[in-house]
């Protein structure tokens, strides 16, 4: 017996036109299918429902508009430099905890090429081909947490069973609707690594993520891609490459500013250009309060100065009025402090309030010469107070830094945040919502 | 592209930290006041010197 | 596939189907509706249609694996319950023989090969997946067990062939691109190995012509 050729093509289809009963035009058409009665644009009449070549163009419709695939079986579109044609289409469910999720599959076809996948899950796509290596693995297809493919190390995301429901156009192997496979995922963010057992077999595939919009401008279809909803197993954080990148620039600048507070500090003149000892007791002359000091120079570049005031306080207040005046220009800078210190015994051991000394910084003082008057007030019936009062010139201020370093940290604490939040958002919908969050970087 | 812009925001943050030190800048809430008299004397409504030049009847009942 | 094709019965003019189940085509030139009448509507949506012979690559195809060119000389079609493969059969330009298998457009030349002496071969009943085999200091696991039968056979082939029906097949891969294929069509099992390469290395030329696609 001699074995036949292979068959070349496929079966010839049989074709009928659809024509007007009542003129014999062919009809011409519009919205086919979606019209309840259809009428012969020739002559006017109203084409019988019951016409057999009628039912099967709306039977058709009915089926495949039930999930009708977003980029249309027969359209051809360039991927990775390659034009495809989309021959194929599937639905298929999986179900965890009780919950249904559905997500579309697209065979793409070239002559010379073979195959490639594209899967849809709300508007998350992917590019999937199978894979010529096997992935490492022991045995065939136990589950394992991390899995080393082509020199990168996936995790492990979900394993489930997939139902096939919906089946459009050609496949390149068998496909019916209830077909079950079992389906485990590890990702590597842009890339999934995808391996599919059934019936005996286990297919391996390698996906990456693909924008909805990328793959709009592939197939030339019109309107918008349907929104990505939440995030998706291998879709790439926008936050990876960026974090460590501020991180190291946070770094650099932190250091930056160790560098200045030190350089400053040594910089400054931190000069003491006045010292006053005090002593005020309450109950006197009103008039009395008030007094000068002896002039002092302020030198140097506009800086600022520190005046601190250091008192013998015991479980007692002085209120300082200060004012720090120009000799010359009579430019003078008015500010006044309490300064307060109690302390005692109770039941819990001894406590403090308060401080016995308190220094304020006045800014941007030109140089030249100065005095300060001084005016204090304290209660009547207070012991005396003693203090001293000190004028330093340009001292440096720690809180500068302090606030700097605050200023750098909190974009790059925000930024860690939110990647945290969007790799979190990721791995909610895994097999495993509490794992330790890792931002994937590419 | 968030790198860049992290780095000229921090920079910016330096310079300020080091302008701030360098201008005196200070964190503490303080009045400034002009032109602070330097006595008693010196006041708007003080003596003047025209004051000086009369010392004598020149009419009037 | 190249979408199905017929003549327009009102014009002639030749009309395409966009897809392989689409029931209805629009003719360019008389612009009458046409309906396919041969569409089983009873499976639209719960099957799929399985591809016509779809290989880029005919008799008489040249190609160069590895520095060596060969030129294809024959071909087996197989077919098992999900779907087909071929295997097409290279003349090697040092005279030797080799296969190009061709599975929906995933390439591999493999060639006959021997296991070091003292190594047997799995009898087919030995055969399990996920059993680990080593040949020439590379470690193979076994991925499927097919039961296949010949569809059709073309041009020449280094034996005689036509009386088998159901065979066995037992595909074996590996951590790289190499992989393995034991033959149990005969009494004896026979040894294949060989490596999955992409369609570009090849480099073939003299390939079948698809209408629509350069």
């Amino acid at each position: 017996m001699n074995p036949e050729p292979p068959p070349v093509g496929g079966p010839q289809p049989r074709v009928s036109g659809l024509n007007c009963p009542n003129c014999g035009g062919s009809i011409t058409l519009r919205a086919l299918g979606q019209a309840s009665s259809v009428v012969c644009e020739g002559c006017g009449s109203i084409l019988d429902a019951q016409d057999p070549k009628l039912q099967i163009i709306q039977t058709f419709h009915r089926i495949v508009s039930s999930d009708p695939p977003l980029i249309p079986l027969g359209t051809r579109g360039k991927i990775r430099g390659t034009d495809y044609e989309v021959i194929g289409f599937e639905r298929r469910t999986i179900t965890v905890d009780l919950v249904e999720y559905h997500w579309h599959e697209y065979i793409l076809f070239n002559p010379y090429k073979g195959f490639r996948y594209l899967t849809e899950y709300q508007g998350h796509w992917n590019d999937i081909s199978i894979c010529k290596e096997l992935p490492s693995m022991s045995s065939s297809f136990n589950i394992s947490p991390r899995v080393n493919y082509l020199g990168e190390s996936y995790q492990h995301f979900q394993s489930a069973d997939a139902n096939t429901d919906f089946v459009l156009g050609e496949f390149p192997w068998q496909v019916r609707v209830g077909e079950r496979a079992s389906v485990t995922d590890y990702v590597h963010p842009p890339r999934v690594l995808s391996g599919e057992k059934m019936a005996g077999e286990v297919t391996w595939s390698i996906g990456e993520y693909v924008p909805g919009r990328d793959v709009w401008k592939a197939f030339n279809l019109s309107g918008s891609p349907p929104p990505a909803i939440g995030v998706y197993e291998n879709e790439p954080s926008p936050f990876s490459a960026n974090l460590k990148a501020v991180w190291i620039g946070f770094a650099a600048l932190a250091f930056g500013l160790l560098v200045m507070m030190i350089g400053f500090d040594l910089f400054t003149m931190n000069s003491s250009v006045f010292q006053g000892a005090y002593r005020f007791t309450s109950g006197y002359p009103r008039a009395e309060a008030s007094f000068v000091t002896n002039t002092f120079e302020l030198g140097g570049r506009p800086s600022n100065v520190e005046v601190t005031t250091s008192t013998d306080l015991q479980n007692n207040w002085i209120y300082l009025n200060y004012a720090l005046i120009n000799q010359d220009t009579g430019q003078a800078w008015d500010f006044g402090r309490e300064v307060s210190f109690y302390s005692g015994y109770d039941s819990d051991g001894s406590w403090t309030e308060g401080s016995r000394n308190a220094a304020i910084v006045v800014p941007s003082v030109p140089p030249g010469q100065y005095y300060l008057r001084i005016e204090p007030e304290a209660d009547t019936v207070q012991p005396p107070v003693t203090y001293t009062v000190e004028v330093r010139r340009d001292v440096p201020v720690s809180s500068f830094y302090g606030i700097g370093f605050l200023a750098l940290l909190i974009p790059a604490i925000l930024i860690t945040w939110r990647s945290a939040s969007f790799e979190k958002s990721r791995w909610s919908e895994s097999d495993h919502p509490h794992s330790p969050i890792i931002a994937e970087g590419n | 592209m968030f790198r860049q812009i992290y780095m000229l925001y921090g920079l910016l943050i330096l310079a300020t930290v080091g302008y701030a030190q360098y201008n005196g800048w200070s964190l503490d809430t303080m009045n400034q006041l002009k032109n602070v008299p330097k006595s008693v004397r010196d006041n708007p409504g003080s003596y003047r010197s025209v004051y000086s030049g009369y010392h004598h009847y020149t009419g009037g009942k | 596939m190249t979408p199905p094709t017929a003549t327009c019965p009102n014009c002639g003019a030749k009309i395409v189907f966009k897809w392989s189940s689409s029931v209805q085509t629009v003719c360019d030139y008389c612009k009458s509706v046409l309906v396919r009448t041969d569409i089983d509507l009873q499976v639209l949506g719960k099957a799929a249609d399985l591809p016509a012979d779809i290989s880029p690559i005919q008799i008489n195809a040249e190609g160069v694996y590895r520095n060596k060119s060969f030129v294809v000389i024959g071909r087996i079609l197989y077919e098992y319950d999900q779907g087909g493969w071929n295997e097409w059969h290279l003349m090697m330009n040092d005279g030797g023989s080799g296969w190009l298998s061709d599975a929906q457009e995933e390439y591999g030349v493999s060639f006959s090969a021997k296991p070091s002496a003292g190594q047997a071969l799995p009898r087919e009943s030995q055969l399990e997946v996920g059993r680990e085999l080593t040949w020439d200091g590379t470690t193979y696991t076994l991925s499927v067990i097919t039961q296949a039968y010949f569809r059709g056979v073309e041009g020449e082939l280094p034996f005689k062939f036509w009386d088998k029906s159901d065979m066995v097949f037992a595909d074996l891969r590996s951590s790289s691109r190499k992989f393995a294929t034991l033959d149990y069509s005969d009494a004896e099992p026979a040894l294949y190995l060989g490596e999955f390469v992409e369609f570009e290395d090849l480099k073939l030329k003299n390939l079948r012509e698809f209408e629509g696609w350069s």
